[in-house]
């Protein structure tokens, strides 16, 4: 195969109603490929969820894609009809996300739900589904899955759930999984089990990973490469050593420095000031000025230049002359 | 203009302003009787028997004579005020119980209040309204040193029948309330739990009970012109919309429809008023809250 | 579920318990003793007594009370008329058929009805046929039953003679002839529940429609109609609670139908009973309704533990 799994080029998503529309995902470009774990990092409202949902097709009411391309396995997903799409969900691309109690259905039993999943791209009989689903969430690391195939989502604990989010997801053995904030709702302990299995699922069955997460540390320890997105556009991204040990874009180094660290001594738990822009303001230049340590008068007023260097991008003026 | 459109929207959008400027015409109606209606409704006049719409009868007469339009004005009396009482009852018992049962969760006052709400809300309204009423008669009734009308006595059992239905309402929203932080913040202060539950708790509750009663003013119009059209409801020969139906009916096959139109327009006229009102009201005031449970 | 079903039915018999009494003690604390109707002003003392005595009207209120009661659940027995003599359950079994079968052809129309055109209009939301199905729920609710029965018989009954404007044929005579003698009857009976129910079918769909279980249902790649069954588990609860609700305020509504329609049914059967001041056969009408209507919301709350396990671990 040539050519990345999925390749989005100049992606804008704008929310609206019928003439006033307002761009907040403006111009990403991000590229997975076959096998490979791939994080985008940012805070909540920076548009990285919205990225992920348009790759599915899911953009709730009132969103839509508004220029740029989605190529997956070479088909382009932008403009494509439902029909054709829904194709694609669970069999080819499958999603996990953020709660998972409320992502699962209370009034039917989560086996059933994978079952049906299943059952929809594959003739399958229903005992062999059943089985299958048995199999999966073995896989998933839930004991006694037969009993639990039966259970309710609220009957579930919340890594559980997260597991049977998993199974389902994984089913079809999708080419691509996202997964949105997948830990983000579990207790602590619970997170670092659950990364685990998601890193030995998709290890067995190859599955490439769009990971979303705004906890860096998590990206750090199972991502391939890393894409930083600020206000709707992605300010840097590459391989994750690099890119980690050496920070180009500020928002990125003022970023890593608010992780908790051990070794980090005593003193206040360094933040960075000010909020965000507000949903949909537009800025000449770059959006993360007002909160940039190393701003300069060029910066809110120009766009900055995307520069290039073995892979590892930046979108900044710094030290441009 | 930015005045009115505000107006507008307080009562949820255009529609809810229809109901609003309907229930207003309506009010204005039942208060201004005696001064709007251009004739006697009780007077009998052998040589106007059912004249068509037109000339000085807009509306037409009735089997005696009667101006119809001077009795569908008249009605509005009738009906809104059977209604209107039927609900203060029901919320002064059904917001008072709900209340106590909210605020005081977890304890038997709670318990006892649930379930006797229960009990009650296994009656079917209509069947017992019509027995009940039916069970006393249709006359006056001396209750002690009171005589009740016939009215009066749908009035208080309508109202008796409401309060489960209000009482829900207010206690799901009172149990929400009473553990919100504000409440939890004033008794911190030391503030008592009478005072909390009247002047912290109770304001909050109001909305979603507001939107249900505004729905039940419709259901009472309903239930007063049917019963009244049983002949067990607004006795003739005061005009109430059910009464003058139930003349009427007489009248259908011979093709004297002026009779039965538009008594039975001001009804739908109404109860579509207080149902575009209090659709409106729910999306202002509690738009969570998007399915109201009906109570007949 | 076993367990969930056996205690809303234990509160529902104690429910049952509590509004029997009540209704007991109301029809016995009316001014007019039913020897006083039936004997007339000219009746001694004596005679008074002695009907009293006959009637067994003479014991203690809570007496009287128990031998009803118990009358009804030991020999499904409701009693006697003390005016006409009559047994009730003759009576019952008389007139109860007609308005079973009205209330029955009516709701289940109307909920047929309202589930698809509730579905229709959350699904296709904000186009016309949204639009459409909003204005016959309005219109549903607004227009009372017995007005448009008025209105339906002069136009399909007298005017064309599409219906019969009053009266049921019975079954035996002519299967059809039977049919069309409930239409119209049906029709108006059930418009009001019919309305109600889209509305709440619409509001309640569109509601689980925006919930994340959906978006993951979408993102399975489920087919649309599987996507609907798995958001009608989960909007139908608060339905199916209303429309149990219904059908046991069909049974008051029927009242004023069957009185429109000349219809011999049960609720006629009250309506007569209070004009002859019969109030024993009130008392057993208004039981036997009071039985319907909380039977028929039991068998909601069944109906929407199976949709919805949540419901009864929280219940």
């Amino acid at each position: 195969m040539s050519g990345p799994l999925l390749q989005i080029d100049g992606l804008h998503i704008a929310f609206g109603s019928r003439s006033v529309w307002r761009d907040v995902v403006r111009g990403v470009d991000l590229r997975v490929s076959a096998g490979e774990v791939v994080g985008l990092v940012g805070e909540s409202g920076s548009g990285k969820s919205l990225t992920a949902l348009s790759v599915m097709g899911l953009l709730p009411l009132g969103a839509k894609v508004s220029s740029g391309r989605i190529l997956f396995d070479g088909t382009e997903l932008v403009g494509m009809r439902d029909g054709a799409m829904n194709k694609l969900r669970g069999r080819d691309i499958g999603m996990i996300f953020q709660d998972p109690l409320s992502a699962l259905n209370p009034a039917i039993p989560v086996g059933k739900q994978i079952v049906d999943s299943l059952r929809t791209h594959a003739s399958m009989t229903r005992r062999a589904a059943e089985a299958r689903v048995v199999e999966l969430l073995d896989l998933v690391g839930i004991n006694q899955p037969a009993e639990r195939a039966r259970a309710y989502a609220h009957e579930l604990s919340g890594g559980m759930r997260q597991r049977v989010m998993t199974a389902l997801a994984v089913s079809s053995n999708p080419k691509l999984l996202i997964a949105d904030e997948p830990t983000t709702a579990l207790d602590v302990t619970v997170q670092a089990q659950v990364i685990g299995m998601l890193d030995r699922i998709r290890r067995d069955l190859g599955i490439a990973v769009l990971f979303i997460s705004h906890n860096l540390d998590l990206v750090a320890s199972i991502c391939d490469r890393v894409s930083v997105m600020y206000a709707g556009r992605v300010v840097e991204s590459g391989a994750v050593e690099p890119l980690f040990d050496a920070p180009r874009h500020p928002y990125t180094r003022q970023l890593l420095r608010c992780v908790p660290r051990l070794d980090g001594g005593t003193g206040p738990m360094p933040t960075i000031p000010g909020l965000p822009p507000r949903f949909g303001s537009v800025l000449p230049g770059c959006a993360f000025t007002p909160r940039c340590v190393v701003s300069q008068a060029r910066c809110s007023a120009q766009a900055p230049p995307m520069r290039r260097e073995s892979g590892h991008l930046s979108v900044c003026w710094e030290g441009v002359p | 203009m930015i005045r009115l459109h505000r107006l507008v929207n307080g009562f949820g959008g255009p529609a809810g302003f229809l109901g609003a400027l309907i229930v207003i015409a309506l009010l204005v109606m039942a208060v201004g009787a005696p001064w709007i209606a251009p004739r006697d409704p009780l007077l009998v006049d052998i040589s106007n028997q059912l004249l068509e719409p037109g000339g000085q009868f807009p509306f037409g007469t009735d089997q005696s004579g009667r101006d119809v339009l001077s009795r569908v004005i008249w009605g509005t009396r009738a009906s809104l005020s059977v209604s209107a009482i039927a609900v203060v009852i029901g919320m002064a018992g059904g917001v008072t119980l709900g209340l106590i049962a909210g605020f005081y969760r977890g304890g038997w006052i709670e318990q006892i209040t649930v379930r006797f709400l229960e009990a009650i809300s296994a009656i079917p309204i209509l069947i017992w309204a019509i027995a009940l009423v039916g069970i006393f008669g249709v006359g006056d009734m001396r209750v002690g040193p009171f005589v009740l009308a016939n009215e009066a006595k749908l009035m208080i059992l309508l109202g008796l029948l409401y309060i489960p239905t209000l009482a829900r309402v207010t206690y799901t929203t009172a149990l929400v309330q009473s553990q919100a932080n504000f409440v939890l913040a004033r008794r911190l202060q030391g503030t008592g739990g009478l005072r909390i539950m009247v002047s912290d708790v109770l304001p909050n509750c109001l909305s979603p009970v507001i939107v249900q009663a505004t729905l039940l003013l419709a259901i009472g119009i309903i239930i007063e012109a049917s019963v009244s059209f049983v002949g067990l409801g607004v006795q003739p020969p005061t005009p109430s919309w059910g009464n003058m139906l139930a003349d009427a009916r007489n009248y259908l096959m011979s093709g004297e429809w002026w009779i039965s139109v538009f008594p039975g327009a001001a009804i739908s006229l109404a109860v579509v008023g207080f149902n575009l009102l209090g659709d409106g009201l729910r999306d202002r005031l509690d738009p969570r809250h998007a399915a109201a449970v009906l109570a007949t | 579920m076993a367990s969930l079903f056996l205690r809303r039915a234990g509160v529902s018999l104690l429910s049952l318990l509590l509004v029997s009494l009540v209704l007991f003690v109301l029809t016995r604390s009316i001014p007019d003793s039913p020897a006083r109707i039936v004997l007339g002003d000219e009746a001694t003392p004596a005679d008074i007594a002695h009907f009293d005595a006959d009637h067994g009207l003479d014991k203690p209120i809570l007496v009287q009370y128990f031998r009803w009661v118990g009358g009804i659940v030991f020999h499904a027995d409701l009693g006697k008329s003390f005016t006409t003599g009559l047994r009730m359950n003759d009576q019952v079994a008389n007139t109860l058929p007609v308005t079973l079968e009205l209330v029955m052809l009516a709701f289940v129309v109307s909920v047929v009805v309202s589930l698809a055109l509730g579905t229709m209009s959350a699904v296709l939301r904000d186009t016309p046929l949204d639009y459409g199905a909003r204005l016959i729920a309005v219109l549903g609710v607004s227009v009372p039953g017995f007005w448009l029965a008025l209105v339906l018989i002069l136009f399909f009954a007298v005017d064309r003679d599409w219906f019969p404007p009053g009266g049921v044929v019975p079954i035996t005579d002519d299967v059809y002839e039977h049919l069309r003698s409930l239409v119209l009857p049906a029709f108006c009976l059930g418009i009001f529940y019919m309305a109600v129910l889209t509305r709440m079918t619409r509001s309640s769909l569109l509601d689980v429609l925006g919930q994340d279980f959906m978006r993951t249902a979408r993102a399975s790649g489920l087919s649309r109609p599987r996507v609907l069954m798995y958001a009608l588990r989960n909007a139908l609860v608060p339905v199916v609670t209303i429309a149990g609700m219904s059908f046991g305020h069909m049974f008051g509504w029927a009242l004023i139908i069957e009185q429109v329609f000349n219809i011999d049914g049960l609720s006629h059967a009250l309506l007569q009973a209070i004009q002859q001041r019969d109030y024993a056969m009130v008392q057993a009408v208004v039981m036997v309704f009071t039985v319907v209507f909380v039977v028929a919301n039991l068998c909601a709350d069944v109906v929407n533990a199976s949709l919805n396990p949540r419901m009864a671990a929280a219940a």
